[in-house]
């Protein structure tokens, strides 16, 4: 008997027209898992990530989160997702941005949680700034606020070490040692640092 | 029901603070409005015609914002947020309400415009309201859905054309004959049957077109 979340790909492919980005993609991943997706530009790595977060329908094969056996159809409910190129509304503030996405989530947050948890992205100082006057890396780890709040049991990370400092990386290794002892996180990176942090790699187009 | 609040409070928001979507709106509608009464000055309008007027002015008001809802997210790369955080039907219904908020705003400038500019708005005053609300409601359905669809491809204005027109034509139809029984001082029960019919199958129908558009 399964306990804990478990992520199985089964037999996963992606074609764009003619060409196959990757095919027969078998995972299965349980909970505390780690998994590095590394591969050159065009590798497949975030075309992966997009497809374990239902914004790519694969050509073959099929993804299925499930908790002690059970299978869980409704991606909204385990599921944090970021990627470097995911944009953000930039007309909002990052405080109204996470009530936002906090309000979209079904969980219910007083100022005092989401104030706590923009701290721990080292957000809480410029949380009444609109988004469009953040750098690089601070919407990076507007990102990942966003990716792990209510803390859902999958997490999938495209590049997001990309546009961070050495202290945007402490972080990041944080986030995904605290997310290690929960759930599961796929990883998508090329960054020597970050390929450190998994427990697993699977190398695309390899 | 939070989470078509959600999206209709933060797209809301962003256009208090862009204001583009109103701004862009209310200008086309003032500047047909005014054309209009400019061409026609001193004529005498039938009631068919000023009908006629003043749905197109209402259209050509609100295309600007309305169609644009879908098309923002996409072209600013925000809709894949939508799509992993919210469900299909309330990003739909979320649109829906922001863009219902805009027609409400946009026809609180334009009628009394229209009545001063080209043409009082007499008769029966009931049915002008609901002819309002109800046109109004199955107008932005059309809008709404037209922009979802569209909203992926390259070939946006064209499509978008295309895809309106037999969608809006038999509405705007409806609600002309309606506007001309209801200038005549009568209420208009069949023109009310019909828009109530059309938005009732539409609105059901957009929403199950929607999610299915929506996803990949």
């Amino acid at each position: 008997m399964q306990t804990g979340w478990t992520l199985t790909c089964h037999d996963l492919g992606k074609r764009f027209g003619e060409r196959w980005v990757f095919r027969h993609i078998e995972l299965t991943l349980s909970q505390g898992t780690v998994l590095v997706v590394r591969g050159s530009n065009g590798s497949g790595k975030s075309t992966l990530i997009r497809i374990l977060a239902g914004l790519l329908t694969p050509t073959e094969g099929r993804v299925q989160m499930a908790l002690a056996g059970q299978a869980f159809a409704e991606r909204r409910a385990w599921l944090g997702w970021s990627a470097t190129d995911g944009a953000l509304y930039r007309e909002l503030t990052a405080r109204e941005h996470l009530r936002w996405w906090a309000t979209l989530r079904d969980t219910d947050a007083t100022d005092t949680e989401l104030m706590a948890h923009l701290e721990r992205f080292e957000l809480g100082a410029r949380a009444d700034d609109l988004l469009r006057t953040y750098s690089t890396g601070m919407r990076q780890r507007m990102r990942l606020a966003l990716a792990t709040w209510g803390r859902p049991p999958l997490l999938l990370l495209d590049e997001p070490d990309a546009g961070l400092d050495a202290r945007g990386m402490l972080l990041l290794e944080r986030v995904i040692d605290e997310h290690r002892t929960f759930g599961i996180v796929v990883l998508a990176t090329n960054r020597n640092e970050s390929l450190a942090w998994g427990d697993l790699t699977l190398e695309m187009g390899a | 029901m939070r989470e078509v609040g959600a999206v209709w409070r933060k797209d809301l928001l962003q256009e208090w603070r862009l204001r583009q979507g109103l701004v862009a709106s209310a200008l086309m509608g003032v500047v047909t409005v005014v054309a209009v009464g400019f061409a026609s000055l001193g004529a005498s309008l039938s009631e068919g015609l000023t009908a006629g007027l003043f749905w197109v002015a209402i259209l050509f008001g609100m295309f600007p914002a309305l169609a644009r809802g879908f098309i923002v997210e996409e072209e600013a790369g925000t809709a894949d947020l939508l799509r992993v955080g919210a469900r299909p039907s309330a990003v739909f219904w979320g649109k829906w309400l922001f863009h219902f908020t805009l027609y409400l705003l946009l026809t609180l400038i334009l009628v009394p415009l229209y009545g001063l500019v080209v043409a009082p708005l007499k008769g029966h005053l009931g049915g002008w309201l609901l002819l309002w609300l109800f046109g109004g409601f199955c107008l932005v359905s059309v809008l709404t859905l037209c922009g979802a669809l569209v909203a992926r491809t390259t070939t946006r204005g064209a499509l978008l054309a295309v895809l309106t027109f037999p969608l809006l034509l038999p509405l705007l139809l409806i609600l002309i004959g309606g506007t001309k029984t209801a200038l005549n001082g009568l209420f208009p029960a069949d023109s009310l049957q019909g828009v109530f019919g059309y938005t009732l199958t539409l609105s059901a129908g957009a929403s199950w077109v929607f999610e299915r558009v929506w996803a990949d």
